[in-house]
């Protein structure tokens, strides 16, 4: 009977799986994040310690978006609804990032309750079917009169 | 052509659902007829779902904006080719565009086997019927497509402009393509459960679907990746966000599949393992679009939050219900015909290649649902950054390197370990001597070093591989080399197409490597005739570039590129502003050579003072994930090719069927 061969395989697959549980334990040891919305994080943060880090959910309150030509990056109040908080993020922002969209700020805040995200992200195109959805408001086409007759030109892929 | 379209899709439920019962009720009674039929049913729904999905296509086209899908996805001037992507640029089109793969693939099937595997064929059917029958009921009931307005809008709000990219509008049938396809071999391993054919049948039938769908499917997640380089501006072309790693889990399964699936092919072994790889993968493939569709994870690309959500959830569990009772019932039938010789063996690196899949497979499922778990035991969603999947992936990506590389070398059943020795010498010394002349030529990082020369060895054994191959059969046969290897490969295009891939995956992990570790970034505001440097170039910001179009008004800079004092070209990132009003998009621009891409992003601009802000990122050697998708792709396509032994193969077992029919 091969049995000393099957053992040697348990044994094998035993230090894999041992390997797996460390790996998962140490990567998940600095990668957690608490995920709130702005108004769960004000209550938190006011209380009780959670960490460092934190990703933050809301939509960026039209109009409180300040950018400087010559820094990449932006200052912007994030809301729930109901309460704000404002953010600096210091690299250049996303496509998506303008008045009202939904952003997941990742970050820390600043002793004087600005909260500094390293990373933003804010919702891809193929969310705009919610948009649309609340108030049914289409765009009118370009321009007071007819809608434009030809096709434009292909955005420059290259 | 509305109310068409309506009424082809829910024709399509009926025969799908028919499907269903006469296939299933044709197998209980063995009732030939009743097969008969519920095949036919299957070309029925293909064909109405064909015209439902051009009469949506029809109304993308002619502008019928009073549907509340073309008002969404299209407008009048969006151009043609993006019309015909604008099927699956939302929802319920995305929806139905899947089911059209899905009842193409169940054509093919029924087509291809209207005269093979018989016994499986009837549930076979069942399977694939179910499945689309659950499409149906969505596209039919939760996300229609052809849904009408209160009113007519004048026009749609178009596709956003970041879709608008050939990349992007292949990127999505491609992944569909691939994820679809993997219900193939699912529905032949229910259908061996059920009937108890448990032989080799169902997987030398599906073999092509499954490499077909795994290349698929990784060419769409390498597509997608390279939209979002070239497209999404921040110089990046993998995030670990849910969406992608949906993608990402089942190509890991279909992988280990396709490995392990070698094993039971030569010795019977892993039998069970086998069936459980490929209903995990189908069950993740459909948790995939779960994640995608539903909105349960948050994610850059999610869809809104739907209902469709718990639907798919309760698909979901009956799915893994009936799969895992099948197993169960099967268990006693299914004991492995052989056990591991040697602990030394290819066999034994298949089986811990297959851990290290699925263990990565269950740790970016684990860290991507870990926001939905902690929600549920401790009430606080917790996310799990990029750090852990970076952490935990490289590591287990290591050891499968080290794998691919000895696996070639290691022969079947026992290997000696004298011979294994000798085999690997070459490839060894060229691992050592690739990390020293790396540490000489400064690099520090770990895991540089680690990636760059497993890479090494890996190329290394596998073109020795070749080589012996080749010099084995110019002895044999006499040939001249380019013959002996030409015939070498044609021979067994499997192995060598295997070979190939593998090829290409240790570019790709060159490449992730070069651009992860070795990236390099600087930004600077300019005004004209200034310049900044990075790496080996220097910028100079020359002009400012305005062109306007008919749709879009483009900024930007135009800035002169030199290498040392050598001008080598010009880059011109901008920023288009589209007068429909949408969101400006930033327009990169690359230079892109073998050794590094030069990333420029034009980031803010000051017009008043004539102050332009530019980042750049070097990356180097981001071209080889590119090139390396490419050779796998091509080694993917040649190891499906027939191979003369499949042939023999085939003819063997038709002769064995006609034999049974006539005793």
């Amino acid at each position: 009977m091969p049995r000393p061969l099957s053992v040697k395989i348990a044994i094998a697959v035993a230090f894999l799986v041992a390997g797996f549980v460390v790996l998962f334990g140490v990567g998940l040891k600095g990668s957690l994040v608490y995920y709130l919305t702005v108004g769960e994080f004000l209550e938190r943060s006011g209380h009780e310690d959670l960490g460092e880090n934190y990703r933050i959910n809301g939509n960026v309150v039209p109009g409180s978006i300040q950018k400087d030509p010559r820094v990449p990056g932006a200052r912007f109040l994030m809301t729930d609804g109901a309460r704000q908080l404002a953010v600096v993020y210091g690299k250049e922002t996303p496509d998506t990032f303008v008045d009202g969209s939904e952003v997941v700020v990742e970050g820390s805040p600043r002793p004087d309750g600005i909260f500094m995200a390293s990373t933003l992200l804010a919702k891809c195109p193929s969310k705009y079917e919610a948009q649309n959805r609340k108030g049914d408001s289409y765009k009118k086409p370009a321009g007071q009169g007819g809608p434009p007759a030809s096709p434009g030109p292909v955005p420059t892929p290259r | 052509m509305a109310d068409f379209g309506t009424f082809c899709l829910l024709l399509a439920l009926v025969a799908s659902s028919w499907a269903i019962i006469a296939s299933y009720n044709g197998w209980r009674v063995q009732s030939g007829e009743l097969v008969l039929s519920g095949e036919r049913a299957v070309y029925a729904a293909w064909a109405l779902v064909l015209l439902g999905v051009l009469a949506l296509e029809y109304c993308i086209h002619t502008d019928r904006f009073d549907l509340e899908y073309v008002a969404s996805y299209s407008n009048r001037a969006l151009p043609r080719m993006y019309k015909v992507a604008a099927l699956w640029a939302g929802q319920s089109g995305s929806i139905l565009f899947w089911l059209f793969i899905l009842l193409s693939y169940s054509a093919i099937v029924v087509l291809l086997n209207r005269r093979k595997n018989r016994p499986l064929m009837p549930i076979v059917v069942t399977t694939l019927s179910v499945v689309s029958t659950f499409f149906l009921v969505l596209v039919n009931f939760m996300t229609r497509p052809f849904v009408r307005l209160s009113f007519t809008p004048v026009d749609g709000n178009g596709m956003n402009p970041q879709l608008q990219n050939p990349f992007m509008a292949i990127h999505p049938p491609c992944l569909y393509t691939g994820y679809v396809g993997l219900t193939i071999p699912f529905a032949f391993a229910v259908a061996a459960l059920v009937t108890g054919q448990l032989g080799d049948t169902w997987f030398r039938t599906t073999r092509r679907f499954t490499i077909l769908s795994w290349f698929v499917l990784g060419t769409g997640i390498l597509l997608g990746g390279w939209w979002a380089y070239v497209e999404l501006g921040w110089g990046g072309y993998w995030a670990w966000d849910p969406v992608e790693n949906a993608s990402l889990i089942p190509w890991l399964t279909a992988t280990a599949f396709l490995h392990s699936v070698m094993i039971e092919e030569r010795k019977k072994m892993l039998r069970v393992w086998n069936l459980s790889l490929v209903i995990m993968t189908f069950l993740l493939s459909i948790l995939g679009t779960f994640i995608t569709r539903s909105g349960v994870i948050s994610s850059v690309h999610s869809f809104t939050k739907s209902e469709i959500g718990p639907v798919f959830a309760g698909f979901l569990g009956f799915c893994v219900v009936v799969a895992v009772g099948l197993l169960l019932y099967r268990l006693p039938d299914l004991k492995s015909e052989a056990r591991l010789d040697s602990f030394v063996s290819r066999e034994s690196t298949f089986l811990f290649n297959n851990l290290l899949l699925v263990g990565a497979a269950f740790a970016i499922l684990w860290g991507t649902l870990f926001p939905i778990l902690s929600e549920a035991v401790r009430g606080v969603k917790i996310t799990v950054g990029a750090p852990f999947f970076n952490q935990v992936t490289v590591p287990i990506a290591f050891g499968l390197i080290t794998l691919a590389g000895i696996c070639p070398v290691i022969a079947w059943r026992r290997a000696s370990a004298r011979k294994l020795l000798e085999k690997i010498q070459i490839p060894f010394w060229a691992l050592v001597g690739s990390a020293a002349a790396l540490l000489i030529a400064g690099v520090r990082d770990p895991y540089a070093i680690v990636a760059f020369s497993l890479s090494v060895f890996v190329i290394s054994t596998t073109v020795m591989e070749f080589y012996w191959g080749t010099r084995a059969r110019q002895k044999v046969a006499g040939q001249a080399p380019a013959a002996a290897f030409l015939s070498l490969v044609d021979r067994n295009k499997r192995r060598y197409g295997g070979f190939t891939v593998h090829l290409g995956f240790m570019l790709i992990v060159v490449g992730v490597t070069g651009s992860m570790v070795f990236k390099q970034e600087a930004t600077a505001s300019l005004k004209r005739g200034q310049g900044f440097a990075l790496g080996r170039y220097t910028m100079r910001f020359d002009a400012i570039v305005r062109q306007d179009d008919p749709n879009r008004e483009f900024m930007g800079g135009r800035l002169a590129i030199f290498e040392g004092t050598r001008q080598v070209g010009t880059l011109t990132p901008g920023q288009n502003f589209y007068k429909a009003g949408q969101n400006p998009s930033t327009e990169v621009d690359i230079r892109s050579t073998l050794r590094d891409d030069l990333y420029l992003i034009l980031t803010g601009f000051d017009p008043q003072e004539g102050v332009y802000t530019f980042k750049a990122y070097l990356n180097p050697l981001v071209n080889w994930i590119w090139i390396g998708g490419a050779v796998l792709i091509a080694g993917a396509w040649f190891a499906m090719l027939p191979d003369l032994r499949d042939r023999k193969r085939d003819v063997e077992a038709r002769l064995r069927e006609i034999e049974a029919h006539a005793a």
